[in-house]
Order: structure tokens, then C-alpha cells, then sequence
């Protein structure tokens, strides 16, 4: 499965968007929340 | 947290080291200085405005330097091509901030310019998408018919009218193994330096394009050449900066320690990959960098009342560096394993080197 989702440049577009998302949001709740409130 | 007393202001310095070290990667791969990432980035860390600026370049010319010297080394800077260029792209920056200032004088809004940048960046991103698809699919034909395939192709036919201009002086780019009007490259150099000096920024993700579709380069040497200019203009601009008291050294000091480390990985990492392969990276980089401003642009505009458009627009700025290093990592990570003859995704082959 993973390799099917692996093999469509747009799909591995997607999921790599979506993790680095995820590791910017983290960041921020992590270093910058406090800061810019 | 560390206090930097010269921006009065508190901030992490891991940020600013993995700063540096994601944008010297991206800067590394595709060949630009990457102002519109940091800029946003370094407000975001509650730099002011100006300072973040002062900062961003003087970073970015210490940067390019470690890059340049990388990519002299993979053969990837014709010291012509760039010489010539950077004439034209400075009188260019010179013209483009005189004709921003005239637009300013005629009462042209800042929406209206922010607008005209987008569909710039829009518009070299379909465009660069679209001939990449193109080059990637005829690779793969190639390559299924059993020819070799070198590092580079594309499809664009834009090159070779410009190459048949044929006006004095002609300049002989050994290098870049192309034969071409002086005329063409000062041209282009002052084209793509009004749009830099128009809208404030570096310009390397206009000439890199430039060079691979109007001059007709490989995208490796227009990476390499790029950078190149990159020294030039980005050492005279941390000139201006530090004599305008806009620098904190202190700050440029941890991000080069970054950069330092992800300029050389990126710029080694050009030599694992084919032309499209750079030029989907740096596509990906302007669509991205878009959506930023847009959403920054949304935030100002309502009034910096909704705090969850701040929160998407922090998240996207820095989510798009780390995007973009995760998918530079990657097109190594598969190359090495192609080469090995191990599983990778059906579209990698034909983005990737495999040497023989």
C-alpha cells in the first residue's frame, strides 16, 4: 500500500506537505506560541 | 532563548541554526538566496522588519560564498556568462527600485503590486511545471527505448531563438557549451533585475529560470552561475545593511553556522539529480512561497484580529523550508537506492543520475 501511494509523485507531494506541516506546527507550539501571543 | 541585544529582541538559536541550515540547503540545490523565505521567517522569531532584512542578506552572502565554491568544484559556474550578467542585473536592480519608487509617486497601492508579484511567481511555476512534465516524460521514453540520457533535457524552444540572435558581440561560454549574443545575456540580466529591485528581493528564483529558458543553460549551470551572482549582489547589499545599522551580527553568525553545513549538502546534492529534477524543487519553492505572503497578506488585511490565520501563515512559512529540504533528502535518499537497485517510486528514475 505504501509503495502504490509512494509510486504517485502527487500523492508523496501530498504526505510530504502534510509531515512537514506537522513538524512547522509543532515548532510553533513548541518555541513560538508564547512569543507572538 | 538567547537575547540579541543589537535587535532587542529574545529568541531560540537552534531556530536560527536549522534556519540556516534548511535555507542554505534549498539555496544550495536550486541556486537561490532564499530572502523570501528568511525575511518571513526571521519576523516570524519577532525580528523587526528591518533588521530581519539586514540580517537575510548578510547571511545570504556569506552563504553563497561556501555554495559557490562547492559548485566550482562540480564544474557547474561559467565565469562568462556570470560576469556578463552581473552587469546587466545590477543597473537592472538600480532601474527596478527607481520604477518602484515612480509607482509609489503615481499612487499605485501596495494590493496592486503584491498582485502583479503573484502572478509572476504564478506564472513561471506553471510554466516551469508544465516543461518539466514534459521533459521528464521524454526521458522516460528515451530511456524505455534504451538511449542514454544525460543529466539535462528540456523541451522549451525559447533558447534556441535567442541563441539565433545573432548581434556583436558574441560571447563563447565554454562551460556552459553555448554560443550566444552579449546582448541576450546584459538583457536578461537587467529584466530580471527590475523585477528584483521592483519587488524588493534577491531575484534568484526569476534568473535561474532565465537562464535555463530564455539564455539556454543546463539548470545545473544556471544553479551554479546564479550563485555566483549571488555573491556579488548579496555582498554589496550586506554592505548597504551594515552601514545602515540594520545587521546583527550575532544572529548572521548562528544562522552561517547553519547554512554553512546545509549550503554544502545542497549544493552536492545537484550532482545526484537530473535538470528537471531542480527545476520541480524550485517550482515547488514559488508556489509555496506564494501561498506565505498570501496568507501573511490576509492576516494584515483583516486587521491582525484572526489569530488562526497568523497561526497558518507561521505553520506555512516555516512548514515550506522544511518541506522543501525533506524533498531534497529524499531525491538523494532515492538516487543512492536506484543505484543500488533497490525499490523507488515509478517518476524517481527519470528525475535522478545513475552513473554507470
Amino acid at each position: 500500500m505504501m509503495k502504490s501511494l509512494l509510486d504517485s509523485m502527487l500523492a508523496y507531494w501530498i504526505l510530504l506537505l502534510a509531515v512537514s506541516l506537522g513538524v512547522a506546527a509543532l515548532i510553533y507550539l513548541i518555541w513560538l506560541k508564547d512569543a507572538l501571543i | 532563548m538567547f537575547d540579541f541585544m543589537i535587535a532587542g529582541i529574545e529568541a531560540p538559536i537552534l531556530l536560527l541554526v536549522l534556519t540556516g541550515m534548511t535555507v542554505g540547503m534549498v539555496g544550495g540545490f536550486i541556486g537561490v538566496g532564499g530572502g523570501y523565505m528568511v525575511t518571513p521567517a526571521l519576523i516570524v522569531f519577532g525580528f523587526p522588519g528591518y533588521m530581519a532584512a539586514g540580517i537575510d542578506v548578510t547571511h545570504i552572502a556569506g552563504k553563497s560564498v561556501v555554495a559557490t565554491i562547492r559548485h566550482r568544484q562540480l564544474g557547474n559556474i561559467d565565469w562568462v556568462l556570470g560576469l556578463a550578467m552581473v552587469g546587466g542585473t545590477m543597473m537592472g536592480v538600480e532601474m527596478g527600485v527607481r520604477l518602484l519608487n515612480y509607482t509609489k509617486d503615481l499612487g499605485l497601492s501596495g494590493v496592486a503590486l503584491l498582485a502583479a508579484s503573484v502572478a509572476i511567481m504564478i506564472g513561471l511555476f506553471l510554466y516551469t511545471q508544465i516543461e518539466t512534465h514534459r521533459a521528464t516524460k521524454r526521458i522516460t521514453e528515451l530511456a524505455k527505448e534504451g538511449k542514454t540520457v544525460g543529466r539535462e533535457l528540456k523541451v522549451s524552444r525559447i533558447p534556441i531563438f535567442f541563441q539565433s540572435i545573432a548581434l556583436k558581440p558574441i560571447i563563447r561560454c565554454h562551460t556552459a557549451r553555448l554560443v550566444v549574443s552579449m546582448w541576450v545575456v546584459v538583457i536578461v540580466g537587467i529584466a530580471t533585475g527590475i523585477l528584483a529591485g521592483f519587488f524588493g528581493v534577491g531575484g534568484g528564483f526569476i534568473r535561474v529560470p532565465a537562464l535555463v529558458y530564455v539564455v539556454g543553460t543546463s539548470t545545473h549551470i544556471a544553479v551554479g552561475t546564479d550563485l555566483l551572482e549571488i555573491v556579488v549582489s548579496g555582498g554589496y547589499g550586506a554592505l548597504r545593511q551594515y552601514m545602515s545599522g540594520n545587521v546583527d551580527m550575532i544572529a548572521v553568525f548562528f544562522m552561517i553556522i547553519g547554512a554553512m553545513f546545509g549550503a554544502q549538502f545542497g549544493s552536492i546534492a545537484t550532482s545526484f539529480v537530473r535538470g528537471p529534477a531542480i527545476r520541480f524543487i524550485l517550482s515547488y519553492s514559488l508556489v509555496l512561497a506564494t501561498v506565505g505572503a498570501f496568507l501573511r497578506l490576509v492576516y494584515f488585511l483583516t486587521g491582525q484580529q484572526h489569530t488562526f490565520i497568523n497561526f497558518f501563515a507561521v505553520v506555512f512559512t516555516l512548514g515550506e523550508m522544511i518541506f522543501l529540504c525533506l524533498f531534497i533528502l529524499s531525491l538523494v535518499w532515492f538516487s543512492v537506492r536506484h543505484r543500488h537497485g533497490k525499490w523507488v517510486p515509478g517518476w524517481i528514475p527519470a528525475l535522478v543520475v545513475v552513473k554507470e
